[in-house]
């Protein structure tokens, strides 16, 4: 009994000095950080309030709450809503949950499926982000209705994606999702090869991409092929989008071009780069990665 | 003797006769009353489903006014071996964003059926924690339930809630978010625990949430209760294995009745290893039953999101008044700030909330 009431009256002691403590505590003055929390790194900008510009909602609502789950290679649906892939990924691009509906469908908010997910009235699965309103809140309609405001206005790329210093740089691919030697927790929607300029859609045609499927070891024997569709989205020309005909089954994947002249593809201006690496027959590889599926 | 008076006098002698098995409630009520999460609740870590004791309490002892004749009856069995049950909360909400206009809402926040099925009598049951609304429905728990969860081990199988610090009403508080263990987040796999005199025990192997998709890990919980009339403390610990990054996390939480007053802490550590961040969250709450049927909930919350960087730390403050006017009914009113870096317009809003809760 001696030991229950010292442990009892130590106890007491805790919580009084805890409560003292805790009530005392401060928030973070923010010093040396963005909006995010995230140490200001020198030479970049800092963020700013929440606004209907594609920045801003990434800076303030993609990032800080989104890419919490929606980051690499097990981000739900494939959907990456990091600063380098989201706006390549949510434009034009079919949902996978309802794939009659764009993620973001510029001009038209009620029928893009990012709106009914936030608000909760989607077709399938549950609201998000994931958990509210009970284990965190959900974005509230000022959030929703700035999102809404940028899909309205167009859903137009960050600006810095589309200033003069930007157009003026070499043509280049900027982000490839899944990008080389990825582990994807379930087999990917898509294939995303972003570029810094827009694309030239008449050379499409002269493009056609598969998946061939790895056997184990160190040199590559295709052991399947799945067929794929290339396509630019109307409303992003700047991303090229490939999407295997069926899932892909665990295992290690390689994504081939084939192209009828060369493995090169335009911008708008002429310019021209060159679509993945050369395999050991010639063929162009935009990525290799793996998939891993529950049997 | 009335109907009134007789069923005080049968909740008295439950009470006593039931002070020398391990016991629990809503954690607050657990601290307030010495008991561990059992002794109301079917599930015996706590939470859904009351048993006996938890109806004869929401009836009795928690109501500001007791109601004669028409509950008498009722105790959740639609036979002698299927027990039902649930909670439905709606409220009206307002939350304030610095540079936003204000935006409010009414909504139903949750509604939730339970049902226990026993098999064998205390050996062999089934237990379903559904979510009706929002959403659709969802299935929280399903469990099958082996053993004696009042004195001695019993086995859970199937999906069910983690043991890991207070299984606190509001899923939202850092501690529950930082740790990602709270009544949204079941995990499947088994569970072992172990209940005896003043110890409470889990030790649970589940997918984890990283791994729902991939099957690539394993999640470890676990948890050990140590449970007196007036204080209690507890030690809990996790870990996760996963392609997409480890996850470690301990916890440790106390409670302690002083008075009228029942205090609630608890401090955790998460380290993510493919995030390269450890994170701190703590909790203290105070519970002052100010009258029969009415709770006054003050609580101080802390999390550092991530130990490496400094300057970013979060504080967060609610007062909540709770009533119950009646058995099975209750209004919450509340107010929380959150303190965060000045320069996240979120981690600076307030809300206010009325809710009206209904429960069976």
């Amino acid at each position: 009994m001696k030991l229950f009431r010292t442990a009892a009256r130590g106890l007491t002691g805790i919580f009084c000095a805890g409560f003292v403590a805790l009530l005392a505590a401060c928030a973070g003055s923010g010093e040396g950080l963005d909006a995010n929390g995230n140490p200001i790194v020198p030479g970049t900008s800092t963020s700013s309030p929440l606004s209907a510009d594609f920045e801003s909602i990434q800076e303030n609502i993609f990032t800080p709450i989104c890419s919490v789950c929606h980051a690499g290679g097990s981000a739900p649906e494939g959907l990456r809503l990091d600063a380098a892939n989201s706006y390549n990924l949510l434009v034009g691009v079919p949902s996978t949950e309802v794939p009659s509906l764009m993620r973001v469908k510029p001009g038209d908010p009620a029928n893009s499926y990012i709106i009914q997910k936030l608000q909760g009235i989607a077709a399938v699965g549950k609201q998000m982000p994931d958990g509210c309103p009970t284990s965190q809140p959900c974005l509230t309609p000022t959030q929703i209705g700035f999102i809404q405001q940028w899909i309205m206005n167009g859903a137009p790329p960050a600006a810095a994606s589309t200033s003069a210093a930007a157009q003026s740089a070499p043509f280049a691919v900027t982000s490839i999702v899944p990008d080389s030697m990825e582990s994807m927790s379930a087999s990917p929607p898509q294939v995303m090869v972003a570029f810094n300029h827009e694309l030239d859609a008449s050379q499409l045609v002269t493009h056609s991409a598969h998946f061939e499927k790895l056997a184990p070891g160190s040199t590559p024997v295709v052991m399947d092929q799945v067929p794929a569709h290339l396509a630019i989205p109307g409303a992003n020309p700047r991303a090229l989008m490939i999407w295997p005909a069926r899932a892909l089954s665990a295992g290690r994947y390689r994504l081939v071009i084939d192209a009828i002249s060369s493995s090169q593809i335009s911008d708008i201006a002429g310019q021209q780069v060159a679509l993945g690496a050369p395999d050991e027959r010639g063929e162009a590889v935009i990525s290799t990665f793996d998939v891993e599926v529950l049997p | 003797m009335n109907q009134r008076s007789l069923l005080a006098a049968v909740a008295i002698v439950v009470l006593l006769l039931l002070r020398a098995a391990p016991a629990a409630a809503e954690p607050y009520l657990a601290v307030m009353t010495g008991y561990k999460c059992n002794v109301c609740h079917v599930n015996p870590t706590g939470g859904g489903l009351r048993n006996d004791f938890g109806l004869t309490y929401a009836k009795v002892l928690l109501p500001a006014e007791t109601v004669d004749n028409a509950l008498d009856s009722w105790n959740g069995k639609v036979t002698d071996r299927l027990r039902v049950g649930g909670d439905l909360r709606t409220d009206w909400s307002r939350v304030t964003t610095p540079n936003s206009p204000s935006a409010q809402s009414f909504s139903l926040e949750q509604f939730r059926v339970y049902a226990d099925l026993v098999i064998l009598p205390d050996r062999l049951g089934i237990y379903v924690d559904e979510q009706i609304a929002p959403d659709g429905s969802q299935n929280e728990e399903a469990y099958v339930r082996y053993g004696n969860t009042t004195d001695g081990f019993y086995v859970k199988g199937g999906q069910f809630y983690l043991p890991f610090g207070w299984r606190l009403q509001d899923q939202t508080a850092f501690v529950r978010e930082v740790t990602g263990i709270n009544m949204t987040t079941p995990d499947k796999g088994v569970e072992v625990g172990w209940e005896h005199s003043a110890w409470s025990a889990e030790f649970d192997l589940t997918n984890g949430a990283a791994n729902a998709s991939t099957g690539s890990g394993y999640q470890v919980t676990t948890q050990v209760v140590y449970t007196k009339p007036i204080w209690r403390v507890g030690i809990a610990g996790s870990s996760t294995s996963s392609t997409a990054g480890d996850r470690r996390m301990g916890g440790l939480f106390a409670g302690l009745k002083t008075g009228p007053i029942a205090w609630l802490a608890e401090g955790d550590v998460v380290h993510d290893d493919s995030l390269e961040r450890t994170l701190v969250a703590g909790l203290l709450e105070a519970d002052w039953r100010v009258l029969k049927g009415h709770n006054l909930k003050l609580t101080a919350e802390y999390e550092d999101p991530d130990r490496a960087v400094r300057n970013n730390q979060e504080t967060r403050y609610s007062f909540v008044y709770e009533y119950t006017p009646l058995p099975f009914l209750q209004l919450r009113a509340g107010y929380r700030h959150y303190f965060g870096i000045p320069q996240n317009n979120q981690q600076n809003q307030q809300q206010t909330f009325f809710e009206l809760h209904g429960y069976f």
